[in-house]
């Protein structure tokens, strides 16, 4: 019944180029089908990715780990941080569902930022935005030198570094993702039986024979 | 003295080893490989061989903790495991074998789980779980076995509906025994029992939480899912409080009685449509804990599941209209009003676990095959109408099925009725727990009473019993004794005394779904 949000707010940006993209999309990857063995998971979490460069993307909307698929992602741009902010409240009023006196909602969301770099936008409108909404906990993560924990501190008092934003730094970041849903998961509800709706039948044939 | 001579080694894998502190020079080697299973509040290394565990504590326990943990792996152990049965009880649990510590650390030695708690085949698409353990959870949520769900179980993996109640047989003997002994668990649930309907086996894990009578109880609540409501209703008072609910005797049957009902139906039977909050967080800590309310509560409708709102992967079991609790049978349905609606708040109102399994044990006394292959649960509990059908894929029963009641001998030549019924099947077979009261189906039953002492099978176009160890089986209505190695007709009214022995058992067949003459049973 009840759902675990989980958005994951993924830099984009040019300077992500290279091994720090493809280990992000590895990192996703791997994360999905580790939870993917994990039965409070698949019971309660839904997750979402949101891309940021020179805009913020929805690239997936909420959705259950049975049904999640990565789509391809490229660095490119520059880092607008405040505009996936403003992104991800918006997303949390249209897809979390709130109790209300027919219908029992969702958990609070768990958001996790990652970035390499500093703002290139005006991060703090998006800020006062995001703050209006109650999330269970918001994790960012400086990923390499040249993030900028200060601004990340004003975000979420959670914040967490990555020496160097390589493949295996970030491998550890989603490794720890991983365990903050699974945790968080079988704490909230171990059996909550959530809706998950049509999008969960495998796809049609892509060819029908019908002799008639 | 214990410590490990090479504990500060740094990463990479390496060997070490620790030394009991109950036995001194018991050494157990353990692989670090620098990155081992995190458990709640343990970090696990095995053996180079797997056949055991070292967990050890990741904080330092208090004097407490280290007595509590002592005498479960001895003076306990002893006493479940050096006696007469112990094999048995071995099997119903992953208890602790051996306690040791390094650097300030305690650890406890946990023998491997058995082979058949790890996925042979796991998801039914893909090799995602295949070798990973048998977690209860993966057969307690409907999804999981919902074909339309894309990692749904693999079919060889779910068992059928008889196996459940073979697995929850398991439960409720470790759970009796437990007790028994004064201890309680603290902490049962999906996913301290591992099970695996294949081999219809279940083994209680994470032991060392037990609650040791004349000592401090772990500092547990439990799992969701598992907690009593009253230990959820008094959680926000001070852990000395004296209002404050532990986890006790009485905590353990609430879990107890959760988890064979999510075995057997698939859902949980606090989890309704009723909302008790506009926080989310307030609204399910009520839900569970305060205000729980039974999803099934016969006249108390305000918590029933709301058809718009069950996941089309859980169904068909989220659907309580669909398949109610009483596809359980009349004796579990007792236990389960008792569990969650008289005793739901009244902890000491809660059917024990040895109640449990003797309801579990005569409710397979009632269940029929279902004659459709393609059933997914193969067996139901015969329903008892006059037109009886499987509940599960609705195929109807065909033929007649002799229902026999059993009657003890309450004095000379009168007879009572033991609220206990054999359905019988074709090849089905009876037992000594039948024929003699005194004998109780339990764990400590002989090697020779588990060997059938007879069996029923359709012959010729008639119910017979093929008597094959019954020295004094008589046909009361036709005043006629049935040596052993002839048989005797199973008919409407037939009264067969099975044994004149004390505590031997009289039994009353009714035809049930007789065309000829349609008659309830």
């Amino acid at each position: 019944m009840r759902r675990l949000p989980v958005y994951l707010l993924l830099d984009t940006s040019g300077s992500m180029t290279g091994e720090p993209i493809e280990a992000v999309k590895n990192g996703v990857q791997v994360m999905i089908s580790s939870l993917r063995q994990n039965p409070q998971a698949i019971e309660t979490a839904f997750i979402s990715i949101i891309s940021f460069d020179s805009t913020a993307k929805q690239l997936v909307p909420l959705t259950d780990l049975a049904s999640f698929q990565m789509v391809d992602i490229k660095a490119s741009g520059t880092t607008n941080l405040g505009e996936a902010l403003k992104l991800v409240a918006t997303c949390i009023d249209t897809e979390v569902a709130k109790t209300t006196p027919e219908q029992k909602g969702d958990w609070k969301p768990l958001v996790f930022i990652m970035t390499d770099g500093i703002p290139t936008d005006d991060w703090q409108i998006g800020l006062e935005e995001f703050k209006k909404r109650k999330t269970a906990f918001t994790v960012a993560c400086a990923a390499g030198a040249s993030a900028d924990t200060n601004v990340l501190k004003q975000i979420t008092e959670n914040v967490v570094s990555l020496d160097t934003a390589d493949s295996q730094s970030i491998a550890k970041f989603f490794t720890w993702v991983t365990a903050s849903i699974g945790v968080t998961s079988t704490k909230v509800e171990d059996a909550g039986k959530e809706i998950t709706g049509l999008s969960e039948l495998p796809p049609p044939p892509s060819e029908l024979n019908i002799v008639v | 003295m214990s410590y490990l001579d090479n504990f500060s080694n740094k990463t990479g894998m390496s060997t070490k080893s620790v030394e009991s502190i109950i036995t001194p020079g018991k050494i157990y080697p353990y692989v670090d490989n620098g990155e081992p299973m995190r458990g709640g509040m343990k970090d696990v290394y095995f053996a180079p061989d797997k056949s055991y565990v070292v967990a050890f504590y990741r904080d330092e326990q208090d004097y407490n903790t280290k007595e509590r943990l002592r005498k479960i792996v001895t003076q306990y152990y002893d006493n479940f495991f050096n006696r007469e049965h112990g094999d048995y009880y071995k099997e119903l649990y992953c208890w602790p074998t051996d306690m040791v510590e390094a650097n300030k650390k305690v650890g406890l030695i946990v023998p491997a789980y058995n082979k058949n708690f790890f996925f042979k085949k796991g998801y039914a698409t893909s090799e995602g779980i295949k070798g990973k353990e048998k977690q209860g959870l993966w057969f307690a949520s409907s999804k999981f076995r919902n074909k339309q769900f894309p990692l749904r179980l693999d079919e060889s993996e779910l068992g059928t509906w008889l196996s459940f109640f073979q697995v929850n047989v398991k439960i409720a003997r470790g759970v009796k025994r437990l007790h028994a002994a004064g201890l309680a668990h603290s902490d049962l649930s999906y996913k301290n029992v591992l099970v695996d309907p294949v081999s219809r086996a279940a083994t209680i894990i994470d032991i060392d939480g037990l609650v040791v009578p004349g000592l401090f109880p772990p500092d547990v609540i439990g799992t969701a899912d598992f907690i009593a409501p009253e230990v959820l209703a008094t959680k926000h008072l001070d852990l000395h409080d004296v209002n404050r609910k532990h986890a006790n005797r009485t905590t353990d049957l609430h879990a107890l009685a959760v988890m064979i009902y999510m075995y057997l139906l698939y859902r949980h039977p606090l989890k309704g449509g009723k909302v008790n909050d506009l926080d989310t967080e307030k609204d399910d800590l009520l839900s569970m804990g305060e205000k729980a309310l039974f999803i099934e509560h016969p006249t108390d409708l305000s918590n029933r599941p709301k058809a718009g709102q069950l996941s089309k992967s859980a169904l068909p079991w989220a659907d309580v209209d669909k398949i109610p609790y009483t596809v359980t049978g009349p004796y579990l349905k007792k236990l389960f009003d008792e569990a969650f609606i008289t005793g739901l708040h009244h902890p000491n109102l809660r059917p024990n676990a040895d109640t449990w399994e003797q309801a579990l044990l005569k409710t397979t006394d009632l269940m029929q095959p279902c004659s459709n292959k393609q059933c997914d649960q193969k067996w139901f509990v015969f329903d008892n109408t006059a037109a009886p059908k499987c509940p599960f894929c609705g195929t109807p029963v065909k033929g007649t099925v002799p229902v026999l009641d059993l009657y003890y001998q309450f004095r000379p030549t009168v007879w009572q009725p033991e609220n206990h019924r054999l359905m019988v099947y074709n090849n089905q077979y009876l037992f000594q727990w039948h024929v003699n009261r005194h004998v109780i189906r339990n764990e400590r039953l002989t090697a020779e009473q588990k060997v059938p002492v007879g069996y029923f099978t359709f012959h010729n176009g008639k119910w017979v019993l093929v008597n094959q160890k019954l020295t004094s089986l008589k046909d009361v209505t036709e005043n006629k004794e049935i040596p052993v190695g002839t048989m005797v007709d199973i008919t409407d009214g037939k009264k067969l005394l099975l044994s004149n022995e004390e505590g031997g058992r009289v039994v009353m067949v009714t035809m049930a779904n007789n065309p000829q003459t349609p008659k309830q049973a």
